[in-house]
Parts: C-alpha cells; structure tokens; sequence
C-alpha cells in the first residue's frame, strides 16, 4: 500500500479541520456499503484543503451515476457544485474552467459516461488541454443502472443485459488517453485513500488537462475485479515513466501487475487559454470582462 | 421603378460572390440603398446559384421576385435564370454556343429581355486571366449597360484584390475590356435613377448583427460547430477575436458547444452558441438541464429547412414550434425571433439580459434569410440595451445569504443568483430535482413546490416582455400577422400597395415565448380580414395564436420552399384576397 501522511501533512490536515469539515458537507452519504466513492470523495477533500483550497476556491462538477450521486454531498454549504447531464460533464466543466482559472474545476465521471455516453468529449478536452482536473470512476460497469456492462467491463463476465457474458475487450482508459498525447495521466486504487490523495494532489497541481482514472471498487455489480483481486495486484510505479511510449508500457497490463501511479507527465505543454494568441498577455479572467463594449472600430468597415 | 434587381449567375465556384460582393460595396457607396442574398446549392463547385442584389433609392427590407439585370456567368447562369429576367430586362452573358440553346432566343423576345453576348472566355484569356475572370469582362459589360462611370468600379476592384497584386492588373483589364468592348450592335441602355445623397447605414448581414450585438453586450466566449445558416457568426467572432480579445472555440459537436456556453454561463461570464435546426436537436438535453438548474442559456438557431439535412442553404421558419417545445420536461423557456440585422442586433442583446435575469434558456431564432442576406442598418437608431444580469454582488448581500437562497421558493418564481467563488455561501447547482439549496428530494411535496416555482417564471417574463408591433395604419383593407423575415416582404408591399391607396397593416411578434396574446386579441377585434404569413408548412403561429384564444384567421399566406417570402408572394396574395 502507498504510504503517504508526512507528519507535516497530519499537522496541516489538522490546522485546516475546519475547511476539511465543510468539504465534508452535511448530507448522509447514499452509496452502497464498501462502495469506491467513500474513499475517492475523501481523498478528494483531504487533497483539496492539503493544496490549500477552501471550498468557495473549487467548482466541483458531476456526470451522471453513482459517483455523482454524491454531488449534493459535498462542499455544499461553502462551495459550489454542477451535477448536469450524462456523459457531458467534461465539457460544461471545460465551459467553467475557461470562463475563471482562478477556480479550481474538478470534473467526475464514471466509466459509462466517459467511454459510452461521451468520450468525444474526453477526446477533445485531451487535446485540447484545457486547465482543469478529471476524475473518471471506473467501477467497470452502469452500478446506478444495475449493473449493465460498460465499456471497461472485462469480457466473459455476466451482466444485467448481457447474461451470456460480455463478449468485447474492455478499453484500457489510461492507455487511450495516452495515445491523444495528454500533459497529464495517472491511475490510482479505491481502496487506498492515501494514494489517491498523493495523486490527486500532484493532478490539482497540473497545469492542464488532469486525467486521473481510479480503480474503483463496485461490491454490488462488479465481481470481477474486487478488494482482494485488485489488491493483489496493484503494483505501486517508483518513478514516472518519461515518455508516452513507456508510460504506455506501464499502464497496458490490466490483468497480472496494475500500475498505479502518475504514468505520464508534460509540464511544458501551455493550457488550451495559454495556446490563444488573443489572450497573449490578458491578465484578467472572461467573468471579469462582462461589461458593453464598443463596436464603432468594428462596423467602420461596413460604412 | 422603385428599384433595380440585379442577379449574378452560374455555377459555384465561378467568383459570383467576389463579383457581388465588389457591385454591393460600390453601389453603397453610391449611395444607393441596398439588399443582397445569396441562392446556392450546398455544394462549394458546381450546381447553379446567384447572388441577388436588390438597390433604390428607398430602404429595401426584402427580395424581388424578378431581376431586371443577369450577369450569367456560364451556361448555367443563362439557361437556369433566363425566366427569371422581368420584361424588359438584360442579360449579358458570355457563352459562345448560346445559339444551341433550345429555345432560348425564343425565351428572351417573348419577354423582351435582351441577351448580350461578349466571348468574355477569350477575352480573359487574352488578357493572362483564366475562367475566373470572366465575371471580371461581364461585369465591365454591365457598367456600361447601366450607364455607371468607370473609375468607381475600378476603383472597388482594387479594393477588393489589394491582397493579389499579380492578379489584380489583369482584373482591371478585364473589366476595362468589357466596358469597351466592340461590335455588340445596340446596347440597350438601362437608365438607373441616382442617388442624390448617401444613407447613413451600414450593409451587414443579420449573422454579423448577432455579432455585433453579442460583443455589445459583453459576451467573453462563443463556442460552435459549423453549421448553415449559422457558421458565419463563427466566422465573423473569430475575425474579431483579436480586437475583442473574446475566446473563440469551434467545439467537437453541438453538444459540446452547448454545454461549454452553459459551462461558462454557471462561472459567470456571458457566453452562447448558434446552429441550425439539426444541430439545436443534439442540444435540446442541454435546454432542459438548463432550465432545471436555472442556468441561463443562450443558444442562436439559424433555420433552414427541414426535416433531416433538407435543405442546408436555404432558408425557412419552420422551427417555431420546435423552438417553443423543445426539450423534456416542463419549465420555462424564452424564445425570441429576428427579422433582420438590426433587430438581430437588439435582440441577442436581450436574449442575454433575459437569461440571466429569469435564469433559464433563451432561443433566438434567425432564417437564413436574415442570417446571411445583407441589409442596409443605421445601428445608431438600435435601441439602448444596458446590461442587467440580476446577479447577487453587493458585499453585504453576498455575505448574508443562505444556501436556500438559490432556489428559494418565491411568488414570482426568481430566485437569487450568485457566482462561485463570490460568496462564502454555497449551492448545489443540481440538474437532478432538489429543495431550495439544490440538494437532491424525491419528496412529493418539495417536488411539487419547485416544479410550480419555476413555471411561475412564465408569467413574470409575460408581463416583463413588450408587445408585439403594428406596423401600418390602425385600421386596414387586409391584415397580417407574423414573426422573422415575414416583415419584411410585408413592410415592402405595404408601401407600394399605399401608392394603390389599399390599406395593408401588420402585427409582428418578436417575443415568441412566452406568447402575448391580448395584443393579437386587440388587433384582430380592429382588423376582422387578419391573416397570417409564416414561412412553414403548417402556419405554426397561427396555430399556437388559434389554440389560444379561439379566433380563426381569414387565410394562411404560406411558404414552405426553401425561398423568403417576396414583396410580390404579398402583393399577390392581397390581389387574390380583395380581388384587384
């Protein structure tokens, strides 16, 4: 298990309890007893106030499924979160990140909604860099829709809709993602909050597209890959691979060794607002910009 | 004659736009009022099309049927709008086997309409120009059949090719070339009446109002997947994005463009996207969210006509009820309807006011009959819009709120509105149903509560949102109804059926949703022989305005082929219904 929780973190966890409280939020948690999403949403705020963020710095932002489920139960009474429509989340968070880099936007998504509903979007965001953080849930199957195959459910394996089995080859997320040429891939466990927050904290440092994807544990509907199986395999990565062939290496095999760990790092490549010449230089962010501008320069040309 | 209808025809791809877009400019600049539009197939070479350019003396608010003037730049130019010329007319062309045309000659002097042939191939050729030079030969031609002085012309073609220097000499040559042009026998002369002074206005296309009106009113990010009749609003931000310094991105479908602009909506900025009817389809699942969550929302969709791909370039208004009915679920939603580049102007600037004040989806609607024709603005006599976006932003205020707040239950279905990050005081912004601080409820009674709240919206909005205009006298022989370019054919007959002393007045909605329907009431008690005149198959107005209030309109002036409505489809139509 990844051992993270330097005595400086502790000390600091404890200093900022009361900013930790309100990301907690009031509302009793929905999920499944042994459900992934305890340990990723907790992971998430203890990363959060560790990177110094208070809740009304962050825009947290949810797809449709079990993990936004949870949407309602999260930094609610100081901060503010988007729980829109399936499969479109990366883009209307992609909307809010562009308007004001100067809050933090995290996106969450499960494995339907990012690799069925909507990977156009994923696709784009990738190349398109834009500076914010995603989450994708991979409990490898529809949980909030009972249990229907999804596109990283392993093949051979009965679900809801599928009872002969599954008869395609799962998508390797962290691979697909590398082959679009990402400035930012990591793959953590569920079962480890302490890896996570390590992880997540280096995504919310990022400067970027964040593509963070966690293994996450579904007790209900995934009995291929549970807590013994996936522990058993998680093989923790020492150092990060240095460039997107090897990082590739390191993140095919789903199946015997799982590494988990920041897989691929490009800390040069600008964000997408960084990349457009007209805001070369623009110190200000498009919320503050709302205001009547002047046409006369414009419509001279029309006279 | 009030006006002058000039046509320039052929093929796509054979430089008619460079050549109409050269004549515009000059004839504006000549003072001459103008309006131009384009036919064209969806295709970037071949297939026959034209651009029209109509110009007086008067504004011109909408097409003419027939032109008195074609340049058929090819084949097709001549045998496709032969029949298109009114009596009288002149058609210079430059097809050399024009004599083997069946029946064409036959065509010309039953309608009198002369054809003038100048080999403009060789010509061009001769002079080191290629095919595409020959627009550059007949339009010399032309200028001379108008009776126009040279050096105007000249003139805007340097103006025009400044960019191509190399090319731009043989332009000039060209040009020259069919103006002097020898041994064509009689040349009919056109006489065109001149302007005396020069308008004030600006030649725009409604596509560049919503621009215009757009940076107005502070837009900071448009996104957008291409699409006609709306890919031109794209066009027009990107060209300006380094003066406005406004994020421009083409997104990877509308789904994505949509949910980018809502996006940036909830952070805070103001922020839209455009398509036509197909595209508005894919982000219809956005509409509703919106309105659920109470984010504003301001999509632009650009109709052409449908159902499926239909007819990519041409235009139509046949998504009004779509429009209205667009997205699951029931809440509030505000759609508005442009009839030209100046109420296109007003009305995105609206369009933004209105969705951050009532926090829910607003729909404009445009034709490509407003989007891409050019008309003659003075956007000085637009009405004054501020901005007024109805956010929470005083300190104090900011600092006493509650979570509840956001969605409070209230009489007139407003609710307060905050930006992440400006208050210690937060929300869910939930697109699942919730309770007054946007957590979630599956209660009867909390779902109940808001479902009404938000549909209390309606009537706010109603009661906030002007009348629709008469147009015309109080009382008239015949009356009309409608919404979008429909205006603009009837303001145009309107006029010259005054000189006829027939009275024609006109209601227009420019406020589709929510449905003001006491000023139609009024109007219709004044003017028993109201009709309607819609763009669509169905008369969808007049059937939304029928099922309200029960008073059956006297006709149905409908369109549905892909072309506006022109001043004599009115004309006609009135002819018919009082018999002169």
């Amino acid at each position: 298990m990844g051992s993270l929780k330097s005595k400086n973190d502790i000390k600091l966890l404890a200093d900022r309890k009361d900013e930790y409280l309100r990301f907690e939020g009031n509302e009793r948690l929905t999920w499944c007893s042994g459900c992934g999403n305890f340990g990723i949403q907790k992971a998430l705020e203890r990363a959060l106030v560790l990177e110094g963020f208070k809740t009304p710095d962050v825009l947290l932002c949810f797809d449709i499924g079990c993990n936004g489920n949870g949407s309602d139960k999260i930094a609610g009474t100081g901060g503010i979160t988007f729980h829109g429509l399936h499969g479109r989340v990366i883009s209307a968070a992609a909307g809010a990140a562009l308007a004001n880099p100067r809050i933090k936007v995290v996106a969450s998504a499960g494995d339907g909604a990012t690799f069925s509903e909507g990977p156009g979007h994923l696709l784009h965001a990738v190349r398109s860099n834009y500076p914010m953080l995603f989450i994708l849930h991979n409990n490898e199957n529809f949980a909030l829709t009972t249990g229907q195959a999804s596109a990283t459910t392993r093949k051979g394996f009965p679900m809801n809709g599928s009872p002969d089995g599954v008869v395609l080859d799962p998508i390797n997320a962290c691979d697909f993602v590398l082959g679009l040429k990402p400035s930012f891939v990591a793959r953590s466990f569920s079962g480890d909050v302490n890896h996570m927050t390590d992880i997540l904290r280096s995504a919310l440092r990022h400067n970027g597209f964040a593509f963070v994807e966690m293994l996450q544990l579904c007790p209900t509907y995934n009995r291929a890959t549970s807590y013994e199986w996936l522990s058993q395999r998680v093989q923790y990565l020492k150092t990060t691979p240095k460039t997107i062939e090897a990082a590739r290496k390191a993140a095919a095999d789903m199946e015997e060794k799982i590494n988990v760990g920041i897989l691929y790092q490009n800390v040069e490549s600008p964000n997408f607002l960084e990349r457009l010449p007209n805001r070369k230089g623009v110190k200000t962010a498009l919320v503050d910009e709302v205001k009547a501008y002047d046409i006369k320069k414009l419509t001279s040309q029309f006279e | 004659m009030d006006r002058t209808v000039l046509k320039i025809a052929g093929e796509s791809g054979m430089g008619l736009l460079s050549v109409g877009k050269v004549v515009a400019k000059i004839l504006k600049d000549m003072g001459f009022y103008v309006h131009t539009d384009r036919e064209f197939p969806s295709l970037i070479k071949g297939g026959y099309s034209n651009m029209q350019i109509d110009f007086g003396l008067k504004p011109i608010r909408s097409l003419s049927l027939h032109a008195n003037l074609v340049i058929a730049l090819d084949r097709e130019g001549l045998v496709q709008y032969v029949d298109t010329v009114a009596e009288g007319g002149v058609i210079v062309h430059g097809y050399e086997r024009h004599e083997k045309i069946a029946g064409l000659q036959e065509k010309a002097k039953q309608r009198k309409v002369t054809l003038l042939y100048l080999p403009a191939h060789s010509i061009a050729h001769s002079l080191g120009g290629g095919d595409l030079m020959v627009n550059m030969v007949l339009l010399g031609l032309l200028w001379r059949v108008m009776g126009f002085p040279l050096k105007p012309l000249e003139d805007a073609v340097r103006e025009q090719f400044a960019k191509k220097p190399a090319l731009l000499e043989i332009d000039l040559k060209c040009v020259r070339a069919g103006n002097e042009a020898k041994g064509l026998g009689k040349i009919p002369e056109y006489k065109i009446q001149l302007p005396k002074s020069k308008p004030k206005e600006i030649l725009i296309d409604g596509n560049m109002g919503i621009a215009l009106g757009a940076i107005k009113a502070g837009v900071r990010a448009y996104y957008a997947y291409p699409m006609s009749p709306a890919s031109s609003i794209l066009t027009h931000l990107a060209n300006f994005s380094h003066d406005t310094g406004m994020l421009i991105k083409q997104a990877e479908d509308e789904i994505t463009a949509a949910q980018m602009a809502l996006g940036s909506m909830f952070m805070g900025t103001r922020s839209f996207t455009a398509t036509s009817g197909g595209g508005f389809d894919l982000m219809t699942e956005t509409v509703s969210v919106a309105g659920i969550m109470e984010n504003p929302l301001v999509i632009v969709l650009a109709q052409r006509p449908g159902p499926g791909t239909g007819l990519p370039t041409w235009t139509a208004q046949g998504d009004l009820k779509m429009a209205i009915h667009s997205s699951h679920g029931e809440f509030t939603k505000i759609v508005l309807a442009a009839s030209d580049p100046l109420s296109a102007y007003e009305l995105i600037q609206h369009a933004f006011n209105l969705a951050e004040q009532f926090q829910t989806p607003v729909i404009l609607l445009t034709e490509k009959a407003v989007g891409e024709a050019q008309m003659m603005v003075d956007l000085d006599k637009a009405k004054k819009i501020p901005i007024e976006r109805g956010l929470v932003t005083s300190k104090k205020e900011l600092a006493a709120l509650k979570s509840s707040d956001r969605f409070k239950i209230t009489e007139n279905g407003i609710s307060k509105r905050w930006l992440p990050g400006s208050s210690a005081t937060g929300y869910y912004g939930n697109g699942d149903e919730h309770r007054e601080d946007g957590t979630l409820t599956e209660e009867g009674p909390e779902i109940a509560a808001i479902m009404a709240k938000r549909w209390r919206k309606l009537k706010t909005i109603q009661k906030a949102l002007p009348d629709p205009v008469v147009y015309g006298p109080k009382k008239a022989d015949i009356s009309f109804v409608g919404w979008g370019s429909s205006k603009n054919a009837v303001l145009d007959a309107m006029e010259v059926l005054a000189d006829r002393k027939v009275k024609v007045n006109y209601l227009h909605y420019e406020v589709l949703w929510p449905l003001r329907d006491e000023a139609f009431k009024k109007f219709a008690k004044e003017n028993p022989n109201f009709h309607i005149i819609e763009g669509n198959l169905q008369g969808q107005l007049a059937d939304i305005l029928e099922g309200r209030t029960g008073l059956k309109f006297k006709g149905r002036l409908l369109k549905f082929d892909g072309r506006p409505f022109f001043r004599r489809d009115v004309t006609d139509y009135i002819g018919k219904i009082l018999n002169f």
